[in-house]
């Protein structure tokens, strides 16, 4: 029977894609590629094909040809310390990563979901806090959350939209099922390789990409543009947008370089700017210049030494008040970090219940909170079977994998949990899926999660696809780029 | 006497000219049950358009800034407000009040009086102190807040200038000796630690001549509010060891220091820079009229306490900027 | 444009244009040390770093091989090749989004070579070919600058910075050289004049545009002329200064802002003193004082600029 049903999907090519395929495994978890009788997922067939075609010296020409658009287009990050100033590519794969319309459709409505009711979340947190004095919420959490800007209580923010620009991280779990691991809310990275991936893939497999019919997401920093325009001041009909960055030494300046070109705006530093009488103004060889719009690429306590760390060389001193005063937008706003807390993820579905009276269309992953007694107790006996996070901290930093750690290692973090458990959460180890990724002319499965980029201007706006990071290392969970971790081009059909 | 008039002259002189100053002041009184504010202006030199919100505390902050390049910046707040006498303490409250007090948590917004903040961290130190004062829950919350009032002000000698706006409690503690800010630091932590929430009040105390308080005269002060299940917010001053009444006129509340200082701000430009302060508390038993044509007479008072320490500046070097860019 | 970008962008012009000026004068010198003269080798190195602008450092060791890969390589010295290559680049990484990706893979690619092994082996061996190839990629650089970059703002602050450089160098080479131009030694080898003479003008890489004009005949008052007056060769003063002229007004009318009366005259009063002036007349009056003033003019151009351009005060913009 499953011969049959092999036979079935096998293509209409007189070559095989065993030459390349291999001894590709099928695993526990769920391959994006291959069902767990081994044959082909429909969506992936054509790719399949299309690989079988190419010979390995092909694919080297091709993977050598991506290589090189990379570095003509400029999308390296640079090299300090040993290699000062040489400039690398990003890690990536050269094979898309397929997502099927129907599964997009369920991404999409899952995270618009999401993202509304953190927005309603962060809203209701900084004004009534109803969801608090109806103890939905713990009141500590929020008031022990290193994100949380008490400033920000009583005001008002254009369009009562907080969070304009998301990345939040989806798993697939071996049923399939997509879940959220984590919503970056604060200065979410990334989406300049969503773009730069695109375009190189295009130039790498044309006639397949072609074929595929793949849903555009080219138009991303227009909308961003738009989404910032519409979050204007009152009143300032061709408002002067700009993206602040923390400078050239920060790891996502390329990006920051990118958006700012891409969208046709300046990019300005701290330095650049300057407030008088609440109004926030650049300083350009034309004199000063008043600013509308900060998309922010600086964390907040970095931005203004007056509303938060005094030492801060990136921010604006009177920032703060300017934006209180209504006179300049900030986006995203300040204090958002508290609805991607790691301790505060787990109260999402609850959220969603709450301001939206509907089920998550996406469900979290399971999250054990360390403050509370009985499941830090459950926590502390199974340490080597979960997986425990710093709540502060991202970038896959601060985190025991339970299964791979040492004793030591676990001890170390059994006493840090004890000594402050409302820093740590711990979820159990995830099966997350794999796609194929191309080694020396061969496919082996690799690790990979999705980061789609939402955008909330006047409605909520996902462009289909986002980034796939892959753990490039076999056998590795982990997938950011600063720990091995690269990247590859989304596709979702039509 | 109910009325009271306060002028509060801050001065900032620098070395060499700086510029595009900015900065906040908490020094607007303010109005609630026991205290209104009947007047309230703010005087600052060079000209500048002042500003002002109200924080999340409820509390009035100014703010301005000075582009222009300056020798000097001359802050000066006066007002008038009226103390509404509130009911006298009970001696005690029962024993059930613990129980009222946890309800009234548990219903209640006080959770941020309730953690530790920047300048009441727990420590070894403290810890230490909680023992030696034999700090525990006992009796009822309105005796043990008082006893600690008294304790503190018996542990503590009062020295002016001992420590500065940003030590930790832990100096004072060890060293047995501080100001204000420290005891009430002090005393906050430790309330907190009992699970009764505590918050700072920044503010002045008038002293009449038949008042012999320890704490500098006609000066910015600072003390504790404790939350009292049937009282509300209480105030008790460790430094004078009393109960806060009528003499004790609040500007601001908060978690600690660091959320009201009297003034706070940064400038451009290298120089070293001289604070002075004077604060006049009058009193009077009929609305006083204030003469805004007055001259700042300089037979002030001079604040010894606190606010010594210029602003920090952020002058960094090459590396440090290049951490912080990478976050 | 931001006030940063414009004044990154003038930096990194400034110290490329820096850079380029030094590797042709160490280059002109050490051909002269080729020929037996009269001038000794100690002299000469004094002379170039009067010329270069840096009269106490690098202090003549009686090594000219090891005082030639100190000013190439040394980038504890700021006047050193590769302390200028540095810092231009450094300039261009601040503004990286504002230059082409070619401008900043050139500056790169010089700044490299200019630390690879081969260029240390080359300034060993055949140090003449070292320096030719730093001049190339310099002049690369300013190929894809012009080509491939707006020709804005930020174009016009890169043209800025590269013509007062190259003013205020031009003016100093001149006046350290003025006493041998002008006043012919007894019984002097004319062989050996020829050579200075041709070497001063390959400084300002203008020997074959001076031999289009006026034929190989090497007279110190023609070559004077042409590098102060000529209106046509781009290393001639006159020819920057109208240069610094046409930039200013191009980013004036691109500009809201109206440049300060200050900056229209200290750039009208110089261009006016190349322009209704000859040869002669300078010759005749004090030719110290002239090259001089040019410099002093010089200077206060970058002052003004910079006041009302990149370091402003905000209380002055605001009451605009």
């Amino acid at each position: 029977m499953s011969s049959q049903q092999a036979e079935d999907f096998t293509l209409h090519t007189p070559e095989t894609p065993d030459r390349i395929l291999g001894d590709y495994p099928v695993g526990k978890v769920y391959d994006e590629m291959r069902a767990p009788d081994g044959s082909l997922r429909a969506h992936y067939q054509a790719l399949a094909a299309m690989l079988a075609t190419l010979s390995p010296e092909e694919l080297q020409r091709r993977k050598q040809s991506a290589d090189l658009s990379f570095l003509t287009q400029g999308i390296t990050f640079t090299v300090y310390g040993r290699d000062e100033g040489t400039e690398r590519i990003f890690p990536y794969d050269l094979l898309p990563r397929l997502i099927t319309a129907s599964e997009w459709r369920m991404i999409e409505r899952g995270l618009t979901q999401r993202i509304v009711a953190l927005n309603h979340f962060l809203r209701d947190i900084y004004s009534d806090a109803r969801i608090l004095a109806e103890k939905i919420v713990p009141r500590q959490l929020v008031y022990s959350c290193r994100h949380y800007r008490r400033q920000m209580c009583g005001l008002e923010v254009p369009r009562n939209v907080y969070i304009a620009v998301v990345g939040s991280d989806l798993l697939r779990l071996p049923s399939g099922e997509f879940v959220v691991l984590e919503d970056n809310l604060r200065v979410p990275s990334g989406v300049s390789y969503m773009l730069t991936n695109r375009r190189v893939m295009k130039r790498t497999f044309p006639r397949l990409f072609q074929s595929y019919g793949v849903q555009p997401i080219e138009h991303y920093p227009q909308l961003l543009l738009a989404t910032l325009r519409s979050l204007a001041p009152e009143g300032r009909l061709e408002p002067n947008i700009v993206l602040l960055t923390p400078g050239v030494y920060n790891s996502a300046y390329f990006e920051h370089t990118y958006l700012a070109r891409q969208m046709g705006i300046d990019l300005v530093e701290g330095r650049d700017l300057v407030t008088h009488d609440n109004i926030v103004y650049m300083r350009t060889t034309g004199g000063l210049k008043r600013v509308d719009v900060i998309y922010r690429r600086v964390d907040d306590d970095y931005s203004d030494p007056l509303a938060f760390r005094p030492d801060t060389a990136l921010g604006c001193a009177g920032l703060f008040n300017a934006y209180r005063a209504g006179n300049v937008t900030v986006t995203n706003a300040f204090g958002t970090g508290l609805a991607d807390d790691k301790g505060m993820y787990a109260y999402v579905p609850r959220m969603i219940r709450y301001y939206l009276g509907e089920e998550p269309i996406l469900n979290n992953v399971e999250t054990y909170l360390l403050t509370e007694d009985i499941q830090r107790r459950h926590v502390l006996a199974n340490l080597d079977k979960l997986v425990v996070k710093a709540v502060g901290e991202s970038g896959g930093y601060g985190m025991l994998i339970g299964p791979h750690a040492s004793t030591a290692e676990r001890e170390e973090f059994a006493r840090a949990i004890e000594a402050n458990p409302r820093n740590y959460i711990a979820q159990p180890t995830l099966d997350f899926s794999c796609a194929p990724c191309l080694f020396d002319g061969r496919l082996e499965p690799r690790h990979v999660d999705l980061r789609p980029y939402i955008l909330f201007g006047d409605k909520v706006q996902i462009v289909p696809g986002g980034l796939t990071r892959v753990a490039l290392e076999k056998g590795s969970l982990v997938v950011n780029s600063s720990q091995g971790g690269g990247s590859k081009d989304t596709w979702v059909l039509e | 006497m109910n009325f009271y008039s306060i002028r509060h002259l801050t001065r900032f002189r620098y070395a060499q000219p700086v510029r595009e100053s900015i900065m906040e002041v908490h020094m607007h009184p303010r109005t609630d049950e026991a205290q209104h504010c009947l007047s309230f202006s703010l005087s600052v030199s060079p000209r500048c358009r002042v500003f002002s919100y109200r924080d999340h505390y409820g509390n009035n902050v100014q703010h301005f800034d000075i582009p222009g390049e300056h020798n000097q910046l001359v802050i000066l707040a006066e007002s008038v407000i009226e103390q509404h006498l509130m009911d006298p303490l009970p001696t005690a409250l029962p024993p059930s009040a613990w129980q009222d007090l946890a309800d009234q948590v548990e219903d209640g917004d006080y959770g941020e009086m309730l953690l530790p903040s920047q300048f009441t961290q727990d420590s070894a130190a403290l810890r230490q102190l909680a023992a030696e004062l034999r700090v525990s829950r006992a009796e009822d919350p309105l005796t043990v807040v008082r006893e600690l009032t008294e304790s503190l002000y018996r542990y503590f000698e009062y020295v002016p200038r001992s420590t500065r706006v940003d030590s930790p409690i832990d100096e004072a503690i060890l060293s047995r000796k501080g100001v204000c800010q420290d005891f009430t630091h002090t005393m906050i932590a430790l309330l907190r630690s009992l699970g009764i929430p505590a918050r700072y009040v920044s503010g002045y105390l008038y002293r009449g001549s038949d008042d012999h308080d320890r704490s500098t005269p006609d000066a910015t002060h600072a003390w504790v509010e404790a939350l009292l299940p049937g009282l509300n917010w209480v105030g008790f001053d460790p430094t004078n060891n009393l109960v806060a009444g009528l003499r004790h006129i609040r500007t601001a509340i908060g978690r600690d220091y660091a959320d009201v200082p009297p003034t706070h701000g940064i400038f451009r430009g290298d120089a070293e820079s001289d604070l002075y302060v004077a604060v006049k508390v009058e009193a009077s038993s009929t609305a006083p009229v204030l003469d805004r044509r007055q001259p700042v007479p300089d037979d002030w008072t001079v604040l010894v306490e606190r606010a010594r320490e210029a602003p920090p500046r952020p002058a960094q070097s090459a590396s440090a900027q290049r951490a912080q860019q990478q976050q | 444009m931001l006030s940063r970008v414009a004044d990154s962008l003038y930096w990194m012009s400034r110290y490329l244009e820096r850079a380029e000026n030094t590797v042709r004068q160490l280059d002109v010198t050490l051909s002269l040390l080729l020929d037996t003269s009269e001038t000794s080798t100690e002299t000469r190195w004094n002379r170039l770093m009067i010329s270069l602008g840096c009269t106490d450092c690098m202090a003549w060791s009686g090594d000219i091989d090891a005082m030639a890969r100190k000013l190439i390589f040394d980038t504890s010295d700021p006047a050193a090749i590769n302390a200028c290559i540095h810092a231009a680049r450094e300039n261009a990484r601040q503004v990286r989004e504002e230059i082409s990706t070619e401008q900043w893979q050139r500056l790169n690619r010089l700044f490299h070579q200019m630390h690879s092994p081969q260029a240390q082996l080359q300034s060993r061996g055949n140090i003449s070919d070292l320096l030719a190839s730093i001049i190339d990629g310099i002049h690369l650089f300013k190929g894809v600058t012009d080509t491939t970059m707006i020709h804005g703002d930020g174009w016009q602050f890169i043209r800025l910075g590269r013509y007062l450089e190259r003013a205020y160098a031009t003016a100093t080479l001149l006046d350290v050289h003025r006493e041998t131009l002008l006043h012919v030694q007894e019984g002097e080898n004319n062989g050996y004049r020829y050579l200075e003479l041709v070497g001063l003008l390959r400084c300002c890489t203008s020997f074959e545009a001076y031999c289009q004009v006026y034929t190989a005949d090497i007279v110190p008052e023609r070559i004077l002329d042409f590098l102060l007056l000529n209106r046509d060769f781009p290393h001639a003063l006159r020819y920057a200064i109208d240069g610094i002229r046409h930039s200013l007004e191009a980013i004036e009318s691109a500009g809201a802002r109206r440049a300060p009366e200050a900056l229209h005259a200290c750039v009208g009063r110089l261009q006016a003193m190349l322009r209704y002036t000859t040869i002669e007349e300078i010759l005749r009056g004090d030719t110290g004082a002239f090259l001089h003033s040019i410099r002093a003019q010089c200077q206060q151009i970058h002052e003004v600029l910079y006041s009302h351009y990149m370091h402003y005060s905000v209380q002055a913009a605001l009451a605009l």
